[in-house]
């Protein structure tokens, strides 16, 4: 009997097993098609694999004629790339330096009012981005920000800040502040404290927030579609304007799988740094 | 809670320069935050608000407080009908994403083989833009697509026209695939950190106990795991009800969903329609802040009465 219950505990069940399974495919397998239709030359329905590759017509072009466009400045594929990196340093830095004092007060500090303040920090991610949005372009509308850098910047902090905020605070709180005191009796001055002290420890948590940021930065489409006004695009608005017509052609295809490396490589360095606790965190307890 | 040190600042009426000093560090390194939200975040609503009342001076229109504007907007049965689909499209992705999530981080917490590289690869979708998702739902669902090449391989259908439209329709199940496929991840994410955090000890004893696995279920996991599905759902279905590029590809055309509707408002070459569309806006702010505080209420008394808070 207790053997049993034990059991249920580590292992699968059947169906978990296969749920497990399922679920990959559903994640991964859409890629699969999706490499597929880049290399394509033609590939009518209801064929699964092209009836022409790429490689069938090479005579014509020494790449794959998607990827040929993709690479190449008609496409505005650097454009977009550079666009999204540079927004995403400058809110991930922004955000930081907003963000880190913040969270030193919210983990260390209790105060009247904390708990009403905490919900206030949280509130940018229930309420929709929509009415954000079209809100936020008349006032930038207004002071000449819209279709500017500056703008995209701006506007894309409020959605950033409510996830820093929380796993800086997540950070601190598993910092004691035996060190800190230690440095402070040694006779350290405040500044010292924290250039010598806490920032090198708060390292790891600060890389973590960092990386997030600059992720959920670069899949914003909303603020940015709306903010950047046609004259800024990025890589997620670039693939919108790309499938807007609700069609997916080889380009397309191409388009898609580049939006998509920036997220696969900040997983593939990112995964063991993104602190589980700042999602399990949850609102008003 | 009063804490200490609110209580020596405010009682006490005497305060040391020492404490001055940290209450004045502490106002300055909340200033940042306060400010940049406050001013933008709230700077944005209220001028939303002012707008959709009629105070839009730049226009030349003030007219403020006019009341016409949503009067217009929620006197139409169109309106109706957007809210329906928008609501629709958000309730439905998110409970199914959320059933999906549940039972994904109860296997999730299991140790099998190739657990380190599942845990990256779930994570898949939460790391990449919605877009990516839609152009896969164009690529997998559409008419012409994987799905529809599938089910004439094995002589289901004919051609393209007799597969069931799924993308472009108001039933919205290419919407509703792409939030799903998007947003189990990070449910997951939150329902498995909490389930880490509370260990299997409670749940080994009622099993122990003689605990049908419902009955642990329903009893033990799920009250627990609750915080980590609030969270989440809300964060979810608020997404879900302000998105635009999904419901504007993938959506079945008019009646759109709200924030299209606001859109599509926004850009008419009639400024006396940007009102409109601020009306428009407020009313979806209005509607989803109705809903998710009514959540949030009902789940603190929920804790209330288990005494959790």
């Amino acid at each position: 009997m207790a053997r049993k219950a034990t059991n249920t505990f580590t292992h699968l069940s059947p169906f978990q097993r296969f749920y497990l399974v399922a679920v990959a495919a559903l994640i991964v397998g859409p890629f699969l098609p999706l490499i597929i239709q880049s290399l394509a030359f033609r590939w009518a329905w209801p064929n699964l694999l092209p009836t022409v590759w790429w490689m069938e017509q090479r005579e014509r072009s020494p790449i794959p004629l998607a990827w040929d466009y993709v690479l190449s400045p008609y496409s505005r594929v650097y454009e977009a790339t550079f666009n999204t990196m540079v927004i995403g340093i400058a809110v991930t830095v922004i955000c930081l330096a907003i963000c880190l004092p913040a969270a030193r007060v919210l983990a260390r500090e209790s105060f009247r009012g904390k708990n009403s303040f905490e919900f206030f920090l949280s509130l940018p991610l229930i309420v929709p981005e929509a009415a954000i949005g079209i809100a936020l372009l008349m006032i930038f509308i207004n002071l000449g920000l819209a279709g500017s850098y500056v703008g995209i910047i701006i506007a894309h902090l409020i959605p950033t800040i409510p996830y820093m905020v929380r796993m800086l605070t997540a950070v601190y709180q598993g910092l004691g502040r035996e060190f800190e005191e230690q440095a402070m009796i040694l006779g350290a001055s405040r500044w010292q404290i924290l250039r010598m002290v806490t920032l090198p420890m708060l390292m790891p948590g600060v890389v973590a927030g960092a990386l997030f940021t600059f992720l959920v930065s670069s899949n914003i489409f909303l603020l940015t579609f709306f903010l950047g006004q046609g004259k800024i695009i990025t890589l997620p608005t670039l693939l919108f304007s790309k499938i807007s017509g609700g069609t997916l052609d080889a380009s397309a295809a191409g388009i898609t799988l580049i939006v998509s490396l920036p997220g696969i490589i900040l997983l593939i360095i990112s995964e063991r740094f993104i602190k589980e606790e700042a999602f399990g965190k949850g609102f008003g307890n | 809670m009063a804490t200490q040190d609110t209580a020596l600042d405010t009682r006490s009426g005497r305060r040391s320069t020492a404490q001055r000093n940290a209450l004045f560090l502490r106002i300055a390194e909340l200033a940042p935050i306060v400010i940049v939200l406050f001013v933008l975040f709230g700077g944005a609503l209220v001028l939303a608000l002012l707008q959709s009342l009629g105070f839009a001076p730049w226009f030349g229109i003030n007219t403020f407080p006019d009341f016409s504007y949503f009067g217009a907007l929620w006197g139409s049965s169109a309106f109706w009908v957007s809210l329906g689909l928008t609501l629709y499209y958000g309730l439905v992705s998110t409970i199914i994403a959320l059933i999906m999530a549940i039972v994904l981080s109860l296997a999730l917490i299991k140790p099998f083989r190739g657990k380190t590289l599942y845990k990256y690869l779930y994570k898949l979708p939460l790391m990449i833009p919605y877009t990516v998702g839609i152009a896969l739902a164009v690529l997998m669902l559409g008419n012409g697509g994987i799905l529809s090449r599938l089910m004439a391989l094995v002589g289901m259908i004919d051609n393209p026209g007799d597969f069931p439209q799924i993308l472009k329709t108001h039933y919205g199940w290419g919407i509703i695939a792409v939030y799903v496929w998007k947003q189990v991840p990070f449910m997951t994410l939150a329902i498995y950190a909490v389930l880490l955090g509370i260990g299997r000890e409670t749940e080994e004893a009622a099993a122990i106990l003689g605990a049908t696995r419902r009955q642990i279920f329903f009893s033990v996991t799920l009250p627990q795991i609750l915080p980590g599905i609030v969270s989440s759902t809300l964060i979810c279905f608020a997404f879900n009800v302000g998105a635009f590029e999904a419901p504007f590809i993938l959506g079945g055309g008019y009646p759109d969903t709200l924030p299209v509707v606001a859109w599509r408002y926004f850009n008419d070459a009639n400024y006396a329609f940007q009102l409109q569309g601020m009306a428009t806006v407020v009313s979806i702010g209005i509607v989803a802040g109705v809903i998710l505080f009514a959540y949030l209420a009902v789940y603190r008394r929920y804790e209330r009465m288990r005494g959790r808070a």
